[in-house]
């Protein structure tokens, strides 16, 4: 029966009821929305870097990362892959020889980062095949093939089947120069990366700077889930302990640190919009106890007692609360679904997020995890803007209510 | 001798800038089955003598009893136990939940007793037939008139079947023949179920039904008269 009255006496002042309703659901679906709008952003940020950029998780001699010198290598790599490639989890690596360099091209001396791969097992790794916007991906130059970006090619003004000079320094700390012949121009998505890196086969480059067939400077992991990349990562760390083993949250600097933001930022939006809409739900109730003094008066003096009272008003607050909330969320998965799978482009601004590094095409997504602790939110809110009406209802003095006209 | 009510050199002091002796030293008895007004001009302590009967005020001194029970010693939700289960009220206006029907209304009282289904609605029918409102238990409050909304508020008092059923004014705001038709329905209650009412009133022709008759002057009896 209380029940029966708490749901009646929220239609009694519908318009007002309604405002309130229509309140939360609005706020919430676009807290909601704008939470999975900013998750698929970083969401696919994140694909981006381990598909293209970081792979799961790398190993390196411990000082390479920092001094980036041809002498930090690692000794024996083919056997490290090896063994990282027992592990069912592995889908693919790549072992990498890198060096900084200077590329000279007919106008223009600057620096670059080479990379020397294997590009079949480079391929499984970053998709780099697929990035190719012009030439071939190692296919049609014989000797000293090498891959840059369009970026590259723009500034250096190369061409396909261009000639390039580099410069690195090999093993001994010599400055040795090689030609290379443009074989293919690729355009990653990412304008940072493209201004610097460019790629090579990995025997050319390890015969240049006196290089060991099996000496590596990295090796790539590709592993068939985003969760196993730290175990797993630690699992090889504990096999070679006197490498760098390094999984992809820590391998960009604030890396780590946005992606948690990320998270956190979601449920910051939801909160701030939730205690808006609490002093509203307040408001809306405190109305609704006082309008009804005399009527709560008489309750309690024909005999409902404190503890009903205040269930009862504790009730209606929280159906209030309850159909505008759920109602929120539920629009906002409704837009998510659907603006996720059409994804929504961000245009001219879309062209900025892209030099960063995020996509210009946003798929807003939100895992069931975060509706479950956003509907848990919306019940804390409920429960607390519940509280205020029914404590206020509770300090009624039955005589002096039903004295009132 | 029994009495249902029993007060003791009863009274109330309002604090204020002038302290109000609203009720001065009464002592009243009621009995079982009896028929009573409490009469008096306005501010003469009607509402305040029966509000501590019926547990909703406390008296500045003397004591009160109901049904031989001492309600001095009560704890707050005692009293609002005491009073589900012992008193019955109608109230001038705003007795009801507007949001309930006649029948739910009538229902809410014992559905706060426990009592179950079978018992309420068998109870609720028949005294909604008692105040001849059998036609319109599903009516809201909203859509009855005053007198059918106090006929419907009667019925509730005596859904708990209380000892007694204390009315503040319950024909103020009714027109003569409402008011007519309300107090037959009382009268015939405490004839025939012998139930106990005590009610306060202005109204001349309602003082004429009462079997008996006390009159308050300044918060003291200045008479009581039974015929
Ligand atoms: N809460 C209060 N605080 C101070 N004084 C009060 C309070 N309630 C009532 N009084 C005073 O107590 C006296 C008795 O009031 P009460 O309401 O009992 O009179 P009444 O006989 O019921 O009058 P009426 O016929 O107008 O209803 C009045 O003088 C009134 O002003
Ligand atoms: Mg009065």
């Amino acid at each position: 029966m209380l029940i029966k009255i708490a749901w009646r006496n929220i239609w009694r002042n519908k318009i007002r009821s309604l405002v309130v309703i229509i309140a939360l659901a609005l706020g919430l679906w676009a807290g909601t929305f704008t939470s999975g709008f900013y998750k698929g952003m970083m969401d696919q940020r994140i694909n981006d870097v381990i598909e293209s950029e970081m792979s799961h998780f790398q190993v390196h001699d411990t000082n390479f990362r920092e001094e980036l010198l041809a002498k930090y290598y690692m000794e024996g790599a083919p056997d490290i892959i090896e063994k990282i490639e027992s592990d069912e989890n592995v889908l693919a690596t790549s072992g990498r020889v890198i060096s900084t360099a200077m590329m000279g091209s007919a106008n223009k001396n600057g620096g670059a980062k080479l990379i020397g791969i294997d590009p079949d097992h480079e391929k499984a790794v970053t998709n780099l095949d697929t990035k190719i916007v012009d030439g071939a991906y190692f296919e049609g130059v014989k000797r000293n093939p090498i891959l840059i970006s369009q970026k590259m090619a723009e500034s250096f003004k190369l061409k396909l089947r261009s000639k390039v000079i580099l410069t690195v320094q090999d093993l001994s700390g010599e400055i040795v120069a090689s030609s290379f012949r443009v074989v293919g121009i690729y355009k990653s998505g990412n304008g940072m990366l493209d201004e610097v890196n460019a790629y090579v086969n990995r025997d050319d480059l390890q015969s240049i700077m006196n290089l060991d067939q099996d000496q590596y400077h990295e090796i790539a992991v590709l592993i068939n889930s985003h969760d196993l990349a730290e175990p797993t990562a630690k699992k090889v760390q504990e096999m070679y302990p006197t490498l760098e083993v390094k999984a992809w949250l820590d391998l960009a600097t604030g890396m780590r640190y946005m992606v948690e933001a990320g998270d956190t930022f979601a449920y910051f939006i939801v909160g701030i919009i939730l205690v808006a809409l609490l002093f509203s739900v307040i408001n809306t109730m405190l109305m609704a106890v006082m309008e009804r003094t005399r009527e709560i008066g008489m309750l309690m003096a024909v005999g409902l007692n404190r503890r009903k009272v205040f269930l009862m008003i504790m009730m209606e607050t929280l159906f209030l609360s309850m159909i505008g909330g759920p109602l929120g969320l539920l629009i906002a998965y409704l837009f998510i679904q659907s603006t996720g799978s059409s994804g929504i482009d961000l245009g001219a601004i879309g062209e900025t997020y892209n030099e960063l590094g995020f996509s210009a095409v946003v798929r807003p997504q939100l895992d069931l995890q975060s509706y479950i602790n956003i509907s848990v939110m919306i019940f804390i809110m409920a429960m607390i803007a519940a509280l205020f009406p029914a404590l206020k209802a509770l300090r009624l003095n039955p005589s002096e209510a039903i004295r009132k006209i | 001798m029994n009495y249902v009510i029993e007060t003791n050199q009863v009274s109330k002091i309002y604090d204020g800038v002038v302290p109000v002796k609203a009720v001065d030293e009464v002592d009243l008895n009621i009995e079982n089955g009896e028929f009573t007004a409490i009469v008096g001009p306005s501010g003469s302590g009607k509402t305040t003598l029966l509000n501590m009967v019926g547990g909703l005020d406390r008296p500045t001194s003397g004591s009160i009893k109901v049904n031989g029970q001492e309600l001095a010693g009560m704890s707050e939700n005692d009293m609002i136990d005491f009073r589900l289960k012992h008193i019955g009220f109608v109230f001038q206006s705003y007795n009801l939940i507007p949001v309930l029907t006649a029948k739910e209304n009538t229902e809410f009282i014992m559905l706060m007793q426990n009592i179950d289904r079978a018992t309420r609605n068998e109870r609720v029918e028949k005294l909604l037939t008692e105040v001849g409102l059998e036609d319109k238990m599903n009516s809201r409050p909203s859509q009855l008139s005053g007198g059918q909304q106090q006929r419907v508020a009667v019925a509730r008092a005596l859904a708990s079947k209380p000892d007694f059923v204390l009315a503040d004014e319950p024909t103020a705001n009714l027109d003569s023949k409402s008011t007519e038709n309300l107090l037959d329905i009382m009268a015939r209650l405490n004839k025939e179920e012998g139930v106990t009412f005590v009610f306060s009133t202005h109204d001349q022709r309602v003082i004429d039904r009462a079997r008996r008759v006390v009159t308050l002057v300044d918060g003291k009896i200045s008479s009581d008269e039974r015929r």
